[in-house]
């Protein structure tokens, strides 16, 4: 079957089906990881210059963490990737116990449009851009780090990763990743930076970590 | 600026209209950038051989299109998704409006695409009965105007948050107040409810990963992520020379594009997408579909010269350094594509019978080569270019005006017979002394008045030759007696 | 002693005589033995710049054919003109063909002036003396095309009372561009008038460049905007040995 554009292509570039082809030029090292807390440290660093929050927390603190975001932020209605991390970590009883409406993650569109939080993971980490990559799946689905007016993602360390060549070489056959580089913003008007246009207007990332294994 | 292809672009008809808030209004957003860039160019040591390594990919796919288009599709395909071939504008809305038609479609939300915008697709679906409504909010902006984008990045930027706030009053029947933060907030909420209702998303593609089958889309606002993720139906309309051959080459791209366009490490979203969704539940497109256009690449690749313009990742380095465009904003240039980008793109897609005046819209002053990211030799192919207007070659006829082909000729006359040339310098003072005020020629006539009209010539001295010839060798003759 | 050719250029030709005096000059004094060939006319650059490449040979020829008498070294006062013997000669003729051959020779021995001086004849300072606030405009194709990022504030650095300020766009395109300034009138002047106010202020009282086309431009636009500051081709300030304006 003959496909006219590809045959202009050809005809263009002199080439035949059979032309040989030259492997694509190489690309050097990447990054190398620095220690875990250097790493996450940048991490940290960059999603504050991003105008994210970032904090470190244990599993305890979360409980706490969640009342203060839900009284400061205004939080009614939330929704949650159902998890095996976040289920342990108890999310979804804490936020019904402060009386926050929880909708299911894979309610439809205009339920998850009503939600004021939504809270997932992060499958990888990168520290240099202080940037979250989210896979994408029935328990992870993609509205709930999009719809809602903010964003929670709670991670843990070992999502870091030295650079994006190893978040490729271990996601590119996944069929969606969202890399998430602090919260939506524009200057398209008089190159004012406003944030929140379309996405998240609020973005909080908490590093969780049992600090009994984490050595100073 | 209408979804029309132009059938001649008149730059210096244009830069003369050039209204007085352009420039700079224009130059805050350039300015802007351009120290962004350099603050995130001077973080990255490795700098110049990422610039290098992205050229070099660039041109292999170039020199291989046919090779990984061919395995772009395979993987698309096997991902679930549909893959269309658009070897003209025309073919490309017909394809979209076919998919709209098939799928019921009332209105479609769109993200920022230049690819779109080159084939006028709004008008082709408005005019179908299908609300085409565009999200990203400069191009919210200029769509409720009805002008064009003056820069590549931020299309709006020519336009006073009063001018907006007066738009926005006019077109939502509301009080929009003169403040960016409250325009946004109303943009969110007006198009919010679009993004939920419509029932296809439209978007272009920053680059197509033949490895996989992946569209990767560079977004900052969110609205490409909600067009993409939102409605069951995603519509890709992509350039064929978007293709790059692996996630490897990603990663330099990626280093390369935001750090290069706004002075951002990497944009807010940037996201990777394989087909449809995968799996009954998941949230996602039921449908993906692929609209490769050509328009008229195929025929540039026949240009060992001209073709490196495809290595371009639109970025808009170049435009933000051009003192040309600086000057004139992106409406001059007559097309979607503004800049030196655009003064070597639309001449060779729209022929340089149209643009044949874009290939000179420049001083050849190589600011734009400097930072291009992936190393386009810009000024080579404006040259390149104008050889093409002045005296044809492989590709075209030249397009230059008979009267400035006849002055040329002349000109090279004078030049090779120096004698001509020598006659003339020496009759030229004593012409142009009834010119002369003081140590200046402040008018001539035609054509030296394009000159005097902005700044006076300085007097026509020509004294050398003469000095040499019997001035100092007297002198020299003299001291050595 | 060494032997140059005077590359004396089409507009210094017509419009800078006392520029190339003092060239002859500042050379007499380093102890070079010049040669000027007066058959030449114009490296043909405006031509080429504007795509006219087939009308570019035979201009190129002639000015090949006047430098090729002597085997010296060609010396010119324009970045832009001899980056167009340097860079473009050779490609104007096909490759094996005689012409070619003379265009690799003359290319590989064309000097723009301060080149010369500070990277053939290993000279920084020529004795010059001016007590003046000086700015800098870096010439487009002397700067790029070239690649003389140092040279000239080199040779500034080593002139006595000299005090130099920067100027905030100095890289940027003045807007003369060849014929460009007769091609897109409207824009050029935008350019020149952004380069003229950048140079106001600067607060210097005198600006140098190595290129006369921009020197047209340039002081030509400072005249018409009725400032005072002086706009002075390198050269003629290298020559100066007391304190004149």
């Amino acid at each position: 079957m003959t496909n006219p554009v590809i045959d202009n292509i050809r005809r263009s570039l002199g080439r035949t089906v059979q032309s040989p082809i030259e492997p694509r030029p190489v690309i050097y090292a990447s990054r190398q990881a620095e220690s875990l807390e250097s790493d996450m440290e940048h991490f940290l660093d960059e999603i504050t210059k991003l105008s994210a929050v970032g904090e470190q927390l244990s599993p305890k603190e979360i409980d706490s963490a969640l009342k203060s975001l839900v009284t400061e932020q205004n939080i009614r209605k939330a929704t949650v990737w159902e998890t095996a991390s976040l289920r342990q970590l108890g999310v979804a009883e804490i936020l019904n116990s402060l009386g926050v409406e929880l909708v299911s993650a894979n309610a439809d569109k205009y339920e998850m449009a009503q939600c004021d939080l939504g809270i997932t993971e992060a499958d990888f980490l990168l520290p240099e851009t202080g940037t979250l990559i989210l896979k994408s799946s029935h328990e992870k689905p993609r509205a709930v780090s999009l719809l809602p007016r903010i964003h929670l993602a709670i991670v843990r360390p070992e999502m870091l990763r030295a650079d994006m060549h190893q978040v490729f070489a271990e996601a590119k056959y996944s069929n969606y990743l969202v890399f998430i580089t602090g919260p939506s913003r524009t200057a398209d008007i008089e190159l004012t930076v406003t944030l929140g246009v379309h996405g998240p207007r609020n973005l909080f990332v908490w590093v969780v970590e049992d600090r009994k294994n984490h050595h100073n | 600026m209408t979804h029309e292809v132009p059938t001649y672009i008149g730059f210096e008809e244009y830069s003369e209209r050039v209204p007085a808030s352009i420039p700079s209004a224009v130059q805050q957003a350039t300015n802007r950038f351009v120290s962004g860039r350099a603050a995130r160019v001077s973080e990255l040591p490795q700098w110049e051989e990422l610039r290098q390594i992205g050229s070099d990919i660039r041109l292999h796919t170039i020199e291989h299109m046919d090779v990984y288009l061919t395995r772009l599709e395979e993987k698309v395909k096997a991902a679930g998704g549909h893959v269309h071939w658009a070897q003209t504008a025309e073919d490309a809305n017909r394809i979209v409006l076919q998919i709209a038609r098939e799928h019921n479609v009332k209105t479609a939300v769109k993200s920022k695409s230049m690819a779109t915008e080159e084939i006028g697709l709004n008008h082709a679906l408005e005019q179908a009965g299908i609300q085409a409504i565009e999200t990203d909010l400069g191009e919210y902006i200029i769509q409720l105007a009805g002008t064009g984008p003056s820069h590549i990045i931020v299309p709006a930027v020519h336009l006073k948050k009063e001018e907006i706030a007066a738009i926005f009053s006019e077109k939502l029947d509301m009080n929009a107040p003169a403040d960016p933060i409250e325009l946004a907030r109303i943009a969110r909420e007006v198009l919010r409810e679009k993004f939920l209702n419509a029932e296809m998303g439209i978007s272009g593609g920053n680059f197509l990963v033949a490895e996989t089958g992946t569209l990767v889309m560079v977004t900052n606002e969110g609205n490409g992520r909600m067009c993409t993720t939102v409605p069951d139906l995603h519509v890709a309309v992509v350039g064929i020379d978007k293709v790059i051959p692996d996630w490897e080459s990603l990663t330099v791209f990626l280093k390369l594009l935001a750090r290069s366009a706004t002075g951002q490490k990497l944009s807010t979203y940037t996201q990777f997408i394989t087909g449809p969704r995968c799996e009954e539940g998941e949230f996602g497109p039921k449908e993906f579909h692929l609209v490769l256009l050509d328009n008229g690449r195929s025929n540039v690749l026949k240009d060992p010269v001209g073709r490196e313009v495809f290595k371009c990742i639109r970025c808009g380095a170049c435009a933000n350094v051009c003192p040309v465009y600086k000057n004139v904003g992106g409406f001059a240039y007559g097309w979607f594509i503004s800049g030196p980008i655009g003064a070597i793109l639309s001449p060779q897609m729209l022929g340089t019978k149209t643009a044949r005046e874009l290939p000179y819209a420049s001083t050849l002053c190589g600011a734009c080569a400097d930072v291009c990211p992936v190393k386009i030799p810009i000024p080579t192919i404006l040259r390149h270019l104008r050889r093409r207007v002045a005296q044809g070659d492989a590709i075209a006829l030249p397009t230059m005006p008979a009267p400035i082909r006849v002055t040329a000729s002349l000109a090279s006359l004078a030049l090779t017979q120096n004698w001509i040339y020598r006659f003339g310098t020496r009759l030229l003072p004593t012409l142009m002394s009834v010119f002369r005020r003081d140590n200046w020629v402040p008018s001539a006539p035609y054509p030296l008045s394009r000159w005097t009209k902005a700044r006076p010539l300085p007097p026509f001295t020509a004294g050398f030759r003469n000095w040499w010839k019997n001035v100092r060798s007297a002198k020299t003759k003299e001291s050595a007696r | 002693m060494p032997k140059a050719q005077l590359f004396i250029t089409c507009l210094g030709d017509q419009f800078y005589t006392s520029t190339l005096q003092n060239m002859t000059h500042i050379l007499e004094r380093l102890g070079v033995e010049l040669i000027f060939p007066p058959e030449q006319t114009c490296c043909g650059q405006p031509l080429f710049n504007n795509g006219f490449e087939d009308k570019t040979r035979p201009v190129a020829l002639n000015f090949m054919h006047a430098f090729a008498k002597s085997d010296a070294p060609i010396i010119g006062p324009s970045g832009s003109c001899v980056s167009m013997v340097k860079h473009h000669y050779p490609s104007l003729f096909k490759e094996g063909t005689p012409e070619h051959t003379l265009a690799v020779d003359i290319s590989s021995r064309t000097f723009e002036f301060t080149e010369y001086l500070v990277n053939v004849l290993k000279v920084t300072d020529v004795g010059a003396v001016y007590s003046h606030k000086v700015s800098y405009h870096a010439s487009c194709h002397y700067l790029r095309e070239m690649g003389l990022k140092t040279e000239a504030k080199t040779l500034l650095n080593c002139v006595k009372g000299l005090e130099f300020v920067s100027l905030k766009e100095e890289e940027t395109c003045c807007g003369f561009g060849g014929a460009f300034t007769v091609t897109y009138p409207e824009v050029s002047r935008s350019m020149m008038e952004n380069k003229v106010k950048d140079i106001v202020a600067s607060g210097a009282d005198t600006v140098v460049m190595c290129e006369p086309g921009c020197l047209m431009n340039v002081a030509g636009g400072l005249h018409k905007a009725g400032s005072k500051i002086r706009a002075m081709h390198i050269i003629d300030l290298l020559a100066s040995r007391e304190d004149t304006l």
